[in-house]
Parts: C-alpha cells; structure tokens; sequence
C-alpha cells in the first residue's frame, strides 16, 4: 500500500484508489452480513437454540435473505416527517462508520492511510454519528423517536470521553497517535508485552465504554427490544433502516480493529518462536475474538438499569480512566524516562 | 488574469470552499434551526478539510470533535430541549437589510482590495509543515504557552463547577 499511497495523484491512481475502496466496501458488507450470521448462531448455541437453519446450507443465506426483505420494502416517509433530514440521516450516520475504517492497519504492509493523527481521526468522525442519531430522530416527528434518538446521544456521548481518556495511557506508552507505531511499539515480544496487561484499567474502561458506545447489550438502551418501542430508528423502514444497522455493525467491525491495533498488538505473534505465522492470520483471530467476546456478552449478560447507566459511565468509568492516565504518567516519569 | 495549475490541491481548494460557502448561506437563509445548526456542521467540516490542506492535520480532527460533533450536538440539543417553535418568523425590516447589504459588500470590497493589492514576501524556503505537528504543538503548550494553557484550564473548571451548581439549584 505504501508505494500506491506516496505516488503522485494522475487519475489512473485514483482509479486504483476507488477500486481498492469499492473492494473493501465489499469485504466490509460481506462481514456484516457473516457477523449477523453467527451472532444469530453463537447466542443460539449459548441458550440451547439452533439457531437459523432454514435458508441455504446450514442456514448460511439467511441474513441474506433478511437483507433482500430490507431492501424490496417499501419505503415509508410519515407524511409530517422532515423529508430532507430523515432521507439525509441515514447516509450521514453510514459515512462516517465506513471512514473511520480507512486508518487501521491490518499488517505492516497492508494499511489504507498512514495518518499521524490516526487514533484522534477514529474518535473525530465517529462522533459525526451521533448527530446522524438525533437528526434521525428528530426528523421522524415521533416523539418515540425524538425519545430514542436524544436517549442515544447521551448514551454515546456520556460514553465516548471514558473510552478517549482511557486510550490516552496507550498513547503515552507509545508516544504516538499513528495506530501503525502503536502496533510497531507493541512488538517483538511475548504477549503480554502487548498493551492490554501494562494498561489493564484502561483496557477494561475501554471495552466497557466501547460496548456502550456500539449501543449493544447490556447497555442496548436506547433499543431494547423487549422493553421499548424501538429507539431513534422507529419510523424507518426498508433501506433506510438497513442502514442504520449497517453502520452499526461497521462500528463492531471498526472497534474490534481498533481493540486489536490498541491493546492485543495488531499483527504481532503471541510469541516470538510463531513469527512465521503470517501477520495478517494474527490480526484476524484476535478480531475474530474479540467480535466473539460482543456476541458473548450480548448472549450471558442482563440490560443493566436506566439509572445505573449515566452513573456508571461518569462516576466510575471517568474518575477510573483519568486514574490510568496520572499512574501510566507517573510511571513513565519515575522508571522509563530515566 | 488567473495563473493557476489545476492541482488536486485546487480542486480540493474549490470543493471545500463550495461546501463551506453553501453552509454558510444556506444557514443564513433556512428557517428551520435544526436545519441551520446541520448547515453549520457542514461549515465545520469544509473548514476541516481546509486545516488538512494546510498539512494541520491535527487541528483539522480536533475541529471535526469539537466544533462538528460536540458543539453541534450541544446546540441541537439544546434547540430540542427548550424551543417549542421550530420555525422563527422574523418581520421583514427593509432599511436594516439593505444597510447589512452595503455593509457587507464594502467589507468584501475592502477585503478584496487589499489582498489584491498586499505583496506577499518571496519566502526564502519553502514552508515546512511540522513533520509530526501533534508533537510540535504539545511541545509549544507546555513550554513557551505554559501559563496561558494552566489559565484556560481553570476557567473551564471554573465553568464546568458553575454549570453543576447552577443546574443543582433549578433540581431543588
């Protein structure tokens, strides 16, 4: 990737460019598609179901049927919606989940930008979301989902400074915001030179805050199911609703990336004796896992409550994160820089 | 009249500015003010995009967290929670528009005019953005701006402690 991205820009190389990106495009719909797959798979082995088994060998077509449903639907605009923002939504919440993806590295070579500013990238657009989420919500003129859509915000927003400060350890180790130089500063070693054991309280602070900020289970509320009448997403129906939940499984994607690139050294062995092993086989079973550890979670653990849920994140997920920062610094002052 | 290269530096130039420029109006002119805080983030994000063609990356993302995302979800928000009427009808004041009409066309007129007639010193060098500005800036904020940066960070305790008791008291 280096060589193609340091050439001059002629239009056969933003050709190349778009086509590597349409090629991506697919490789992340074909995820989605597979991750819903054995989401529906995994929670039903856990609770003693067999899952879907209907459409195609081992029920492997059905999200693609579910897909195709979505898309022949017809689609409904309420008549006193605010038709520009309610078609605009979609799109702008599905934009940035897509670019957010461009700065992660998945080997040493195979990378789509080399951003010195990568990790502040992620955090800048993923926030471009959440205003899709309230602009869905209050375009609708449903006070569902006006409800819904404000209840997800806060979510996400009360959310998103715990998992930035939690980061802020990791940048200070490796004295970069560039996730390649963060996996690059993680390696050459044992496993447990990777950042999850020298930055464990960040690394919990940022799986829980990243959880919440999927809006997935148990901090699903702003779309409980069981409980509610949906969430911002209420009127939508068809392909516009299809992408909301593309972008939101973009983000377990882009999180799983990032979780792996930040704290389980991106394309690094375990050991230094299992280097053969290609690096991009590494970084895809750590994803791997790590998607596995949100279906997990989502399977075993209950909704937490409403009133716990603001709490958690600001009087214990902060005050726990900005601890990590002063004792990541104050280690680094007495023991490395001397 | 115009010696320019078209560049994709250009092109990006004249896209960004498009999309800054039609933020801009279109904020000025919608009468929704959901609509405008959403033309507004539009604004913010062309001005992102310039602050990326300049090579400062990192005051292009910090522009895209703080001023698209946070200050504009701040706004919305704030729209949502206290204004009933979505739609602001102001009585049309004749002599006041056509005044900030003249006001506005002179401002330009004398802008124009003096970067038309302003002569840039050649540069000896050509300009070198910082080859890791990230570094550079925190750098100059806890060297040379020291101070300044302490100041603002206890005015922003100062307001945030405000804004808790100032909301505790409308709860009681």
């Amino acid at each position: 990737m280096q060589s193609w991205l340091n050439q001059p820009l002629t239009w056969g190389n933003v050709l190349v460019l778009f086509l590597w990106a349409v090629v991506f495009l697919f490789i992340v719909l074909g995820f989605v598609t597979y991750a819903i797959y054995f989401e529906r798979k995994v929670i039903g082995w856990m609770q003693l179901r067999i899952g879907p088994n209907r459409v195609g060998p081992f029920g492997m077509l059905q999200t693609v049927a579910d897909i195709f449903k979505l898309l022949i639907k017809e689609d409904t605009i309420p008549r006193k919606a605010d038709r520009v923002l309610f078609i605009l939504a979609p799109a702008l919440a599905y934009v940035p989940a897509f670019s957010v993806l461009a700065v992660l590295p998945y080997t040493q070579n195979l990378y789509f930008a080399d951003l010195n500013v990568g990790l502040l990238y992620y955090v800048a657009l993923s926030g471009i979301s959440t205003l899709a989420i309230v602009v869905g919500g209050w375009a609708s003129n449903n006070k569902y989902a006006l409800l819904g859509g404000m209840r997800s915000a806060a979510q996400m927003i009360s959310y998103e400074v715990p998992l930035v400060i939690s980061v802020v350890g990791v940048i200070l180790l490796s004295g970069s915001l560039n996730l390649r130089d963060i996996v690059a500063a993680q390696g050459g070693g044992w496993f447990w030179e990777w950042n999850f054991l020298p930055q464990i309280i960040g690394f919990v602070v940022f799986i829980i805050a990243a959880v919440s900020e999927l809006n997935r289970t148990p901090f699903d509320l702003p779309e409980a199911e069981s409980e509610l009448v949906a969430g911002y997403h209420v009127e939508y129906s068809g392909f516009r609703f299809a992408f909301f939940m593309l972008s939101e499984y973009v983000y377990v994607y882009a999180i799983a990336a990032l979780t792996t690139v930040l704290f389980l050294g991106g394309w690094h062995a375990p050991a230094p004796f299992l280097d053969f092993v290609p690096g991009i086989v590494w970084f895809l079973l750590k994803f791997a896992f790590i998607v596995f550890f949100l279906f997990w979670i989502r399977a075993t653990l209950p909704r937490i409550r409403v009133d716990q849920l603001m709490a958690l994140g600001w009087k214990v997920l902060l005050p726990v994160s900005l601890l990590n920062v002063f004792l990541t610094a104050v280690y680094l002052e007495l023991f490395i820089k001397n | 009249m115009f010696n320019i290269a078209i560049t994709g530096e250009f092109v990006a130039f004249f896209t960004l500015s498009a999309i800054m420029i039609c933020g801009a109006v279109l904020m000025l002119s919608l009468e929704k003010v959901v609509h405008m805080v959403i033309s507004m983030a539009a604004v913010f994000i062309g001005l992102a995009g310039m602050f990326v063609l300049l090579e400062a990356e990192f005051v292009a993302f910090v522009q895209v967290l703080i001023y698209a995302g946070a200050v504009s979800i701040l706004m919305i928000f704030g729209i949502m929670m206290t204004k009933h009427h979505a739609v602001e009808q102001e009585p049309s004041k004749p002599l006041h528009q056509t005044l900030a009409a003249i006001a506005a066309i002179s401002l330009f007129g004398i802008l124009f005019y003096a970067i038309r007639t302003t002569t840039f010193p050649e540069q000896q060098q050509p300009f070198q953005p910082g080859e890791d500005n990230t570094m550079a800036i925190g750098e100059l904020l806890y060297t040379g701006y020291v101070i300044p940066f302490e100041l603002l960070s206890v005015l922003l305790t100062v307001a945030f402690i405000g804004a808790i008791v100032i909301a505790k008291k409308e709860a009681d």
